[in-house]
């Protein structure tokens, strides 16, 4: 079957690629450097040369295709101009949507992020909860417009659905200067490693293979309109340290810094910023966000599905030897 | 004899409703959610009811007709609901040209902003009396303090709830019923507005706000007992200044917008900028739509 994937220089839209094609089908995908290194190399994919902000360049990529994954997006917490956000991430899934249904694309799944759900209060959240806070960054909020694009066009004859994985690790390309990977690498390294105070906050954790599977579950049974949250365990920042911890034997030292730390560290970035242009990983206004509970629910996805949630502990595993041998390779 | 009380809020499955749905649940009252048809609100009352711990009725019904609050009004007694906060959140914003609106659309807007709230207020008044302390939250807007072109409709609706709700105070205060107004400058309810919001200019930014901020600083107020909650100290300067300059000089400012600009010293066109842009309220006040 032929393919459409958007984002395949990205880590997951990389591990997706691979998967599918590996499995026999031949995929197209669609980037803006076709001489980049994280292009996924195998016999059944063909790159097309092109950019989901320019309506016009991803047709050829799009020709014959019965299915597409849209994973491309911009993923950080702050871009110098903001505008940005709004032209990949809106209009570059609007060309695409509008593409797919002239193509008569049977199928479009969209990769968003739980950071749409935003934080958890007592229970994980689900797929139909609402937010209890504010947008606290361009990417969420532009996630979440696209989000909408997507449902809107399930009513003009295309089969959508929306798949929402939460912090993801596991073996695959390094793109992403704060990724959980960089996280653990760092700390099995033996560098400092900071985590919020109390370290018994809770976040999610998803393993890539489980995400790219659950991608590819979501083309073959999910509902048109639906979406679903493809998670892993719950667990505290304290936890997941003492886990990587007790599976590395690592001695690196967990600090864990109470939110004026990071507010402070936030500020100095954004001096930074102002002086450099360099953009800032971290800011005032999403400062407190991290100061909460983030834990979602993939029973939807299990149920309906058939998602498979790797164990923490074993996902850890497979990445601690990947990063492992990979650093003495380099 | 121990009965259990509800807090009724009516537009609640969206934007400003739904924060102040969220905001109270958080302080363990029970809801009675009331909105239109729709999907949402149970997804709202089911979330709420899980995370917590509070009971949650919804009712849907469309407020702009009289025979569906009157049911609300019916179904609750019934079924011995005891209110004791009502809030008459549910209102139809628009900024639009008085000629540009249709017949349709302006009915609409006074059945809900002015009848329903009104109404709904009457019908439940001796259920108040009966669960005293009781409270009435009303939801107006910064828009009812200033006359501006394209609000012509919605900002009257919110000068009667204004001079309702504090007309209403004086009534109610001895009999333990508690009215509060809330005037709310911009926020961030819902996609359309947020991004409006993004585009206009750094001073009007700075006003917006965003719903679950209003609706945390809107029940403390209520229970508190204020008269008149302005939400955001942004907001609140905008107040102040609009009674300090005088309507002539305002006027001027409003009738010849940029051209001055170029007349001004440069070294006072920052305050002149600051100025405008607090007059210039059909930027900075997008209505709170519901």
């Amino acid at each position: 079957m032929k393919i459409l994937v958007t984002g395949a220089t990205g880590y997951l839209g990389h591990q997706l690629t691979l998967t599918l094609a590996e499995r026999g089908n031949s995929v197209q995908v669609l980037v803006r450097n076709p001489l980049s290194a994280n292009i996924p190399s195998h016999k059944n994919i063909v790159v097309f040369t092109g950019d989901i902000t320019n309506r016009q360049s991803i047709k050829s990529a799009m020709r014959g295709c019965e299915q597409v994954y849209h994973t491309d997006a911009l993923v950080k917490i702050f871009a110098a101009n903001a505008a940005d956000f709004y032209k990949v991430n809106v209009e570059g899934t609007q060309h695409l949507l509008a593409e797919a249904l002239c193509a008569g694309v049977k199928k479009f799944v969209f990769t968003s992020s739980c950071g749409v759900l935003g934080t958890s209060v007592l229970e994980p959240k689900c797929e139909n909860d609402p937010r209890t806070t504010g947008f606290e960054n361009d990417y969420e909020f532009t996630k979440f417009i696209a989000e909408s694009l997507v449902k809107e066009y399930i009513y003009k004859g295309l089969v959508t659905v929306i798949v929402s994985p939460s912090k993801v690790y596991g073996p695959g390309i390094e793109t992403h200067p704060v990724s959980i990977n960089n996280l653990i690498q760092r700390f099995i390294k033996g560098r400092a490693t900071f985590i919020p105070s109390p370290g018994k906050l809770l976040a999610n954790y998803c393993f890539i293979d489980d995400v790219v599977e659950g991608h590819i579950l979501a083309m073959a049974k999910g509902v048109g309109g639906e979406k679903y949250i493809l998670g892993g365990a719950d667990i505290s920042y304290s936890d997941f340290f003492k886990t990587v911890r007790s599976l590395s034997g690592s001695k690196a030292t967990l600090i864990k810094a109470p939110q004026y730390i990071a507010k402070l560290f936030a500020l100095l970035q954004w001096v930074q910023f102002i002086i450099t242009r360099k953009e800032p990983f971290a800011t005032l206004k999403g400062v407190k966000s991290i100061f909460c509970n983030k834990t979602f629910s993939s029973k939807k996805a299990i149920g309906q599905l058939g998602y498979h949630l790797t164990p923490l502990e074993e996902g850890l595993q497979q990445t601690i030897h990947f990063l492992k041998t990979q650093n003495n390779v380099s | 004899m121990y009965h259990k009380n509800y807090c009724l809020i009516t537009g609640a499955s969206e934007g400003f409703g739904r924060a102040l749905a969220i905001e109270c649940a958080g302080r363990k009252m029970n809801l009675i959610l009331v909105a239109l048809p729709g999907p949402e609100l149970f997804y709202l009352a089911n979330f709420i009811e899980r995370n917590y711990k509070v009971e949650v009725i919804v009712f849907e019904k469309d407020l702009t007709k009289e025979e569906e609050y009157m049911e609300l009004f019916k179904e609750v007694c019934e079924r011995n609901y005891n209110i004791n906060i009502l809030v008459n959140n549910a209102g139809l914003g628009n900024t639009q040209l008085f000629s540009e609106g249709s017949i349709a659309f302006y009915k609409q807007q006074l059945k809900l902003n002015v009848v329903a709230t009104t109404l709904l207020t009457r019908l439940f008044l001796d259920m108040l009396r009966n669960n005293t302390p009781a409270y009435i939250l009303n939801v107006g807007s910064l828009c009812s303090f200033f006359y501006l072109a394209k609000k012509q409709v919605y900002g009257a609706t919110k000068s009667f709830i204004y001079f309702f709700s504090k007309s209403l105070r004086r009534e109610l205060e001895n009999e333990n019923i508690h009215v509060s107004v809330i005037c709310p400058g911009s926020m961030n309810t819902n996609t359309s507005v947020i991004l409006l919001n993004k585009k206009s200019s750094w001073l009007s930014q700075l006003a917006v706000m965003n719903p679950e901020e209003v609706a945390q600083i809107a029940i403390d107020g209520l229970l508190k007992r204020k008269e008149v909650i302005i939400p955001g100290s942004v907001n609140k300067l905008f107040l102040v200044l609009n009674k300090l300059i005088p309507a002539s000089l305002k006027k001027v400012i409003t009738n010849n917008q940029m051209k001055l600009l170029n007349a001004v010293p440069p070294r006072f066109r920052p305050a002149y900028i600051v100025g405008l842009s607090i007059l210039d309220f059909q930027h900075t006040f997008q209505p709170p739509c519901t």
